[in-house]
């Protein structure tokens, strides 16, 4: 069994199956984006994303012999990087969940409408490589327990029992971190001049995997 | 539906449309390379090192018959080892025993000690000790307060 490498070097791969070895480079090529996303949005951290990656890719090949064909191999490898990044954020969440827990200072009801304001410009006034660019980064600043609940929410569509029971919090606290994560981005995209004249200073390069 | 419940309906709607908008990230250049790299490291590996599910056929059914053979085996063993034990066990048991019983006297005297410690004292170092921990546990509290990296988003940048 052969793959090829970025420069072509033919690569032995010990199997029993027939993996055709252009098929499973071709399939990593086509689905790395999307699992490099999932893990990175989760952990806002791209070394650690990385290796959640390729965590995913070897499970994907030892399972290759039936995902070549299946038309769920997407939602198949989505949920793998997604279970993979829960895992070892968890690993880390014991240390940080208990002070989250009590530092819990409330949403202001009036911080709703302007964050909303925030928002209808992103959508309505960015071009979309500048949109892309600020709400990649203004996700990736927010604390873990607002951004994990967050993500999971809106990007996979979880509903809240579901994140309640996978996240291991009640029901109350899933929805408060993602409304205070909506919040709280909109004032992290407000701080990096949305809404405001083309003069006013953006943010910094993200410095998240920094924090972590 | 109350005011607040339109403004939060309608900050999930803008937020979930904002995400879903976004472009995939590009998976870093290195990662494809990684992983062909790991998994040819893996097909160095000889074969008894990989998972049994990849062994030769003519290696795993002898192992696989081998490991049936062997469960009721260790479960017969170990009923006649227990048995062996406790006969051989009966020496120490009386040893252990004495030593119990020296145990035993260490509590007394400890106790007497106990009693004859004041109550204001031992009350006094209860209440102390509850102070050391709940300090200790409100500076880590603080600390963690000032530390902790969170988003600053004061009303002033919203408005």
């Amino acid at each position: 069994m052969f793959l090829l490498r970025n420069d072509d070097t033919p690569v032995h791969l010990a199997s029993s199956r027939p993996i055709d070895p252009n098929e499973f480079t071709a399939f990593m090529r086509a689905y790395q984006d999307m699992v490099f996303s999932t893990a990175v949005r989760l952990t806002a951290n791209p070394a650690q994303a990385e290796d959640i990656s390729q965590e995913v890719f070897l499970r994907a090949y030892e399972s290759f012999e039936n995902l070549r064909a299946s038309q769920k191999a997407g939602g198949w490898l989505k949920t793998v990087a997604t279970n993979l990044t829960l895992n070892h954020l968890t690993r880390h969440r014991k240390r940080w969940r208990l002070f989250s827990e009590i530092f819990s200072e409330d949403t202001r009801e009036e911080e709703f409408e302007p964050a909303a304001a925030v928002f209808d410009t992103v959508l309505t006034e960015l071009e979309t490589d500048e949109r892309s660019a600020l709400v990649e980064q203004a996700l990736a600043r927010l604390p873990d327990h607002q951004r994990v609940p967050l993500v999971l929410y809106h990007y996979e569509e979880m509903p809240y029992q579901d994140l309640a029971d996978r996240l291991g919090i009640s029901l109350a606290k899933v929805k408060t971190d993602i409304l205070r994560g909506r919040v709280a981005m909109a004032g992290l995209l407000a701080q990096s001049g949305v809404g405001a004249p083309s003069d006013r200073p953006r943010l910094p390069p993200n410095t998240r995997g920094a924090q972590s | 539906m109350s005011s607040r419940d339109q403004i939060d309906e309608k900050l999930e709607r803008l937020v979930g449309q904002v995400l879903r908008e976004q472009p995939l990230q590009r998976a870093p250049a290195s990662l494809e390379a990684r992983v062909l790299g790991e998994l040819a490291a893996r097909a160095r590996l000889p074969w008894w090192r990989r998972g049994i599910a990849t062994w030769p056929a003519s290696v795993r059914i002898p192992v696989i018959a081998g490991c049936a053979v062997c469960v009721p085996l260790v479960w017969i063993l170990s009923l006649w080892l227990a048995g062996h034990a406790v006969s051989v066990a009966a020496g120490p048991l009386t040893s252990l025993r004495g030593a119990a019983q020296v145990a035993a006297s260490f509590g007394t005297i400890t106790a007497h000690i106990i009693q004859s410690i004041p109550r204001e004292w031992l009350l006094g170092g209860l209440i102390a000790a509850a102070t050391l921990y709940a300090s200790l546990f409100g500076l880590i509290a603080v600390g963690y307060s000032l530390l902790y990296p969170r988003p600053q988003y004061a009303k002033a940048h919203l408005t």
